[in-house]
């Protein structure tokens, strides 16, 4: 079955607001709580199937007008089932000027026999930030399935003003690869990662470094500066849920830092143009020599700021 | 990874499933750049395209290194124009660095054979996994040797089937070894390069 989720979001003065936007069955895309309860848009993609069955397609595109900021939420864990020819989603996302996603999807669960392709290709601007999660789950782990799919293949493209800066490519054959072990799983059942691409990445590693200096008893991870400022994260454990809470929490910290350097550098602009228009007053009053001169100064500043 | 035996393990996995759709694909995809129409245009995408594979920080940083004292060393032996070109655009910021790119421009300005180059280029990255394993899981010299003649099979086996690898696997990441590579970051005791 062939479904698609188109998701169009612009600023609207203060708030983020959704644009024409488009689901088909099995899917519905509806606002997470009420809409324009708070400034930016949060969504929740939700399904009606038990899961992705064979030959299934899921496309879902997000197109971001400037400074929309916008938190995309999933309803569940992503239950694929077995498959002859296999099941595909794919996401393409477009991030225009100082725009924020925040995706962090439950993990996926690929059953015994399962064939799963998902691709992702983001498309940003520089000035725009990306906060993004994928866990994948062995299996059905109580149902003895862990690392009985047939392949499960996940590949990330990242695009920053039209630059390939980051690519992730995973292709897990459970027949031929010793998925289970030593350099893939480690003996854990669950793996996540997570991005923050962003050009506050630089201050956001530092509070990283800072938060995550401890070790964890039930996840393993590390993270690093993936270069072009863009954050990763890798995480191995036993559980999905606790996974999937811990690039929620993740997800949270780098969008309110996000918010926090956006809103500052907001304000300095404000304050910047208050004391512009100020200045103009003040000019109107002087006489047209001094005002020249004045202006002239005025444009002297303007091209050393610049 | 605690005795021999599972640095054999460790070696021969991470020949077969990480090296083999990794630097010894990046290699490939240089020397077929160089056997048909090389530009620096299309050196400089593979060079991107490499970065974007190689996330944690010190495997980018590792490789950049050893591209540059590659390139330093070779262009003692004689001026190779690609090599000198590729080396200037690294030194500024043109190019990232990445010694698969560096190895196999140079071994083919040479006239050494694909295979040759290939199996040199296995050769040497199974040398540095032993090297590092003697010294921290500990093994014996005499154990790493053993290793080293063991998995000459193997570096036979994916020299000959290199140039069929599957398209869509290039840069396949294994995600624990690339996780072990950031956790690497922040040790107190780390591995260096002298």
């Amino acid at each position: 079955m062939e479904s698609r989720i188109n998701i169009n979001v612009e600023r609207d003065e203060k708030y983020s607001v959704l644009k024409e936007s488009f689901h088909n069955a099995p899917y519905k895309l509806t606002h997470y709580g009420a809409p324009r309860a708070q400034a930016h848009l949060e969504m929740i993609i939700m399904s009606a199937s038990p899961g992705i069955m064979d030959g299934d397609r899921l496309t879902i595109n997000v197109d971001m007008k400037a400074g929309a900021h916008m938190k995309l939420h999933t309803q569940s864990f992503n239950k694929v089932h077995p498959a002859k020819t296999g099941s595909f989603q794919d996401t393409f996302v477009n991030l225009n000027e100082n725009c924020i996603l925040h995706y962090v999807p439950h993990p996926i669960t690929p059953f015994k026999g399962s064939i799963f392709k998902a691709e992702n290709k983001i498309e940003m601007e520089a000035s725009s930030t990306l906060i993004w999660g994928d866990i994948l789950a062995a299996g059905r782990i109580y149902m003895n399935e862990a690392f009985l799919f047939n392949k499960v293949h996940m590949r990330t493209t990242l695009f920053r003003d039209n630059k390939l800066i980051f690519t992730d490519n995973q292709c897990l054959k459970s027949a031929e690869q010793p998925v289970s072990d030593m350099l893939f799983f480690e003996g854990y059942t669950h793996q996540a990662t997570f991005i923050y691409s962003s050009p506050y990445a630089a201050g956001m590693k530092q509070e990283m470094d800072e938060i995550l200096a401890g070790e964890y008893e039930d996840i393993s991870f590390g993270f690093t500066d993936a270069g072009e400022d863009t954050i990763l994260l890798r995480a191995l454990g036993d559980n999905g849920e606790l996974l999937y809470n811990f690039l929620s929490m993740l997800g949270q910290m780098c969008w309110e830092y996000t918010q926090h350097r956006q809103a500052s550098i907001v304000a300095e602009e404000n304050t910047q143009n208050k004391a512009d228009e100020e200045s103009e007053v003040i000019d109107e009053t002087l006489s047209s020599t001094k005002k020249k001169s004045v202006v002239a100064r005025k444009r002297q500043k303007r091209s050393n700021a610049a | 990874m605690h005795n021999s035996a599972t640095t054999k393990t460790y070696a021969k996995r991470m020949l077969r499933y990480n090296m083999y759709y990794n630097d010894a694909a990046f290699f490939t995809k240089a020397w077929q750049l160089c056997d048909g129409k090389f530009s620096k245009v299309k050196m400089l995408s593979l060079d991107r395209l490499i970065s974007s594979f190689k996330s944690p920080y010190e495997i980018r940083q590792a490789s950049k290194k050893l591209a540059i004292r590659f390139l330093k060393v070779v262009d003692g032996f004689g001026a190779v124009r690609r090599c000198k070109s590729y080396f200037e655009a690294i030194q500024t910021g043109e190019a990232g660095g990445h010694y698969p790119i560096a190895f196999a421009m140079y071994a083919h300005s040479q006239g050494i054979s694909y295979e040759d180059a290939l199996s040199a280029f296995y050769y040497n990255t199974l040398n540095g996994i032993v090297t590092n394993c003697a010294k921290l899981v500990p093994i014996s010299q005499m154990d790493g040797q053993q290793i080293l003649f063991d998995l000459q099979g193997l570096i036979q086996e994916l020299v000959n089937s290199q140039a069929d690898m599957d398209e869509d696997m290039l840069g396949n990441c294994c995600v624990a070894q690339d996780m072990r590579c950031m956790q690497h970051e922040k040790l107190y005791t780390r591995i260096y390069i002298s």
